[in-house]
């Protein structure tokens, strides 16, 4: 899952990033209005952090233009806990708000619950078979027993496993799984799944050739 | 009860029941006088008429021998001691000889208090009359009677009169039907005042009624004045100016509190997420080290908001004169410019002094806190490279301190705003430098509690910030 933090403070910013990518999230940053509304509407996202008052056009601003090309989940961050501002945000198409300050437990809830809805899904566990996979503790297990993944590798199952049935191109899965300052060597994918493929059966991700992998 | 008579349409009431009552009884009585001096004289007309008919008979049945002279005294004795018979008298004074006839009477007597003639139908107790104290003649009111006394100067004396019980039964009803009128008069009167009242007091009720409810939170409401030139109308007026300024103010306050709180907010923020995730797994020291870093920086950006909003707050209050001592504000920026000079240096720029005395009574710290202020300002705002000039000159009347920059100046939209406690011309809310908005609305503060102003002009090039303060120089 692949986040994008706009938030102008850069002692928050840097606390929020951080925090999220040793939530196994792959997270860019974006320091103000311009920067993270070219970001937001350039890669693909699964959730965007976004603060109300920013350099450049604030929040608001930023959600009504990004709403006119793209359907990323946002969460909005507002300091001032007045009813209309929370109101603005939402009509401007804000999926949630959360008032600072808040609880970084409760930031990561609501954005696990933002992108389970963005992915249809209705629970934070997704079992395929005899595979559980709990977003919210970032564990999967098979018959009960806990499968040891890298963070990467459970990025990539947990993406494959919430578009299940869906087959999810190679590009896609780089645009999702890895930030903008990773070194994204070509072969670094199908070297993931090859792990994931070995750690829970061959038979887990399928490749369609030409097209990209899928779980059935 | 007590409170009905404080009541002031009450007051008004029984005020202006008291004096119609009393041109009500006044304006009675003034008719009732003239009424009854107007039957008085008419029954005095009466009774010098009846006497003259009698006499006028009494000399025309039988007249005398000498016909054109008037009759002697001696004539008139004879003819009113044998006045001669009843049908020698025209009909009207035939009551005069009928017992208990009624109507008027007469009666005569001699010098000597005799009797001379004294008609059947006076009254039983009739005496001769009394030498009147001033002149021969007099009315006397007697009982139910009303007389006409005369004592001659030639000893004869005289009583016309008669009975007078019609009118005064008339005059009598006359004075209840005023009396009656005058208490319908004042009870319609009193009606209307009550009315009156209520009408000029309904916009001074629904002032208040408006006023309370204001009062009890509905800062939005006001007084409706449908005249604004009468005295009610400026009432209002004053009262919606005083709930202007009130709600004004409220409404300061609480922008002041929500921006306070919401500076706060992004420090307290940053600590908890830090200390949250610090707290999630083993770290290596470093880390711990890194997360301990991010919290004191938060926790010293909120040390400052909260020092700026003190002195905020110390700046609202009036302070006391005794604080303030003779100082010379070249010093006080050369100090404060000596302070700055590290971050001159960092930021490549040049600060220029054209400092003369400048004497002025105030508190050294508070306008070195100003100083600073706008010395920092013109350091960190503009791009590197530039030049700061500070300027300090003494006038007749008042010092003046300037600080220049020579950075691209502030656009116009901002300017009014400036001094604005957590206005920033970048509409950032981030405290990047530890900035909360709150620099220049101290300087204000300061300023004008030392009776001074400060004001700032950008045009293009370069802003200029200047502080005038009253001068110590005399």
């Amino acid at each position: 899952m692949r986040l994008l933090v706009i938030e102008d403070d850069p002692l928050l910013r840097h606390s929020l990033t951080e925090g999220l990518r040793e939530e196994q999230y792959a997270v860019d940053a974006a320091a103000d209005g311009p920067e993270g509304l070219a970001k937001a509407s350039e890669a693909g996202y699964d959730a965007i952090i976004l603060d109300g008052m920013l350099p450049g056009f604030d929040g608001w601003e930023l959600l009504l233009r990004l709403r006119r090309e793209k359907r990323t989940p946002v969460l909005m961050l507002t300091a001032r806990d007045a009813v209309p501002d929370r109101i603005r945000g939402l009509d401007a198409g804000a999926d949630d708000y959360l008032t600072k300050p808040f609880d970084f437990e409760e930031l990561l809830a609501r954005l696990r619950a933002l992108i389970r809805r963005s992915s249809g899904g209705g629970s934070s566990t997704v079992e395929i078979g005899e595979i559980a996979i709990d977003t919210a503790t970032k564990l999967v297990r098979q018959d009960e027993q806990v499968v040891a993944l890298t963070p990467r590798e459970y990025r990539l199952v947990e993406y494959l496993a919430l578009k299940r049935g869906c087959v999810v191109s190679r590009t896609e899965l780089y645009e999702h799984l890895f930030d903008e300052n990773e070194d994204t060597l070509s072969n670094l994918l199908d070297v993931h799944v090859s792990n994931v493929r070995k750690k829970l059966g061959a038979a887990f991700i399928s490749t369609r050739r030409g097209h990209g992998y899928c779980i059935e | 009860m007590r409170k009905l008579f404080q009541s002031v349409r009450w007051t008004m009431l029984l005020w202006y029941a008291l004096i119609l009552l009393g041109l009500i009884a006044g304006l009675g009585l003034l008719a009732y006088r003239l009424a009854a001096d107007d039957r008085t004289s008419q029954i005095d007309r009466d009774i010098r008429g009846f006497q003259g008919a009698f006499f006028r008979s009494l000399f025309a049945s039988r007249p005398l021998p000498k016909k054109d002279d008037p009759p002697s005294m001696d004539e008139i004795r004879e003819r009113l001691r044998n006045p001669g018979d009843v049908s020698s008298f025209p009909p009207e004074l035939h009551a005069l000889f009928a017992n208990g006839g009624g109507g008027s009477y007469l009666a005569f007597w001699d010098n000597d208090d005799t009797p001379l003639f004294i008609s059947a139908n006076a009254p039983d107790d009739i005496k001769p009359p009394q030498q009147a104290p001033d002149g021969p003649t007099r009315y006397v009111e007697r009982g139910n009677y009303r007389e006409h006394h005369r004592r001659s100067s030639n000893g004869m004396s005289s009583i016309i009169g008669r009975d007078i019980s019609a009118e005064q039964g008339e005059l009598l009803r006359f004075g209840v039907w005023i009396a009656l009128g005058g208490g319908a008069l004042w009870l319609v009167g009193l009606s209307g005042g009550w009315w009156l009242a209520g009408r000029a007091l309904k916009p001074i009720d629904d002032i208040g009624r408006t006023a309370s409810r204001i009062a009890a939170g509905n800062l939005d409401e006001r007084i409706e004045i449908a005249n604004t030139d009468n005295e009610l109308g400026r009432l209002g007026q004053v009262l919606n100016n005083t709930f202007d300024r009130l709600s004004d103010a409220i409404e300061r306050q609480k922008r002041f509190t929500a921006d306070a709180s919401h500076e706060l907010r992004t420090p307290v923020t940053i600590i908890l997420s830090e200390t949250q995730r610090a707290l999630k797994r083993e770290r290596e020291p470093e880390q711990y080290r890194e997360i301990l870093g991010s919290c004191r920086t938060a926790a010293e950006r909120m040390r400052a908001l909260v020092e700026s909003l003190l002195v905020l707050a110390k700046q609202d209050l009036p302070s006391p004169d005794g604080a303030r001592v003779s100082c010379d504000l070249a010093e006080i920026a050369a100090g404060v410019a000596d302070l700055l000079q590290p971050l001159a240096d960092e930021h490549a720029t040049k600060i220029e002094r054209e400092l003369a005395p400048a004497p002025v009574q105030g508190d050294p710290h508070s306008l070195a806190m100003v100083v600073q202020n706008l010395i920092s300002n013109a350091l960190v705002h503009p791009p590197e490279g530039g030049t700061v000039r500070i300027r300090t000159a003494s006038g007749a009347t008042e010092a003046v301190l300037e600080v220049s920059d020579s950075g691209p100046g502030i656009s116009a939209e901002h300017l009014p705003h400036l001094f604005d406690r957590f206005y920033r011309a970048d509409s950032s809310r981030g405290q990047v430098n530890g900035h909360a908005g709150l620099g220049l609305a101290i300087a204000r503060s300061v300023v004008e509690s030392h009776g001074g102003s400060i004001e700032v002009r950008s045009s293009g090039v370069g802003s200029v910030f200047q502080v005038t303060l009253p001068s110590n120089s005399a």
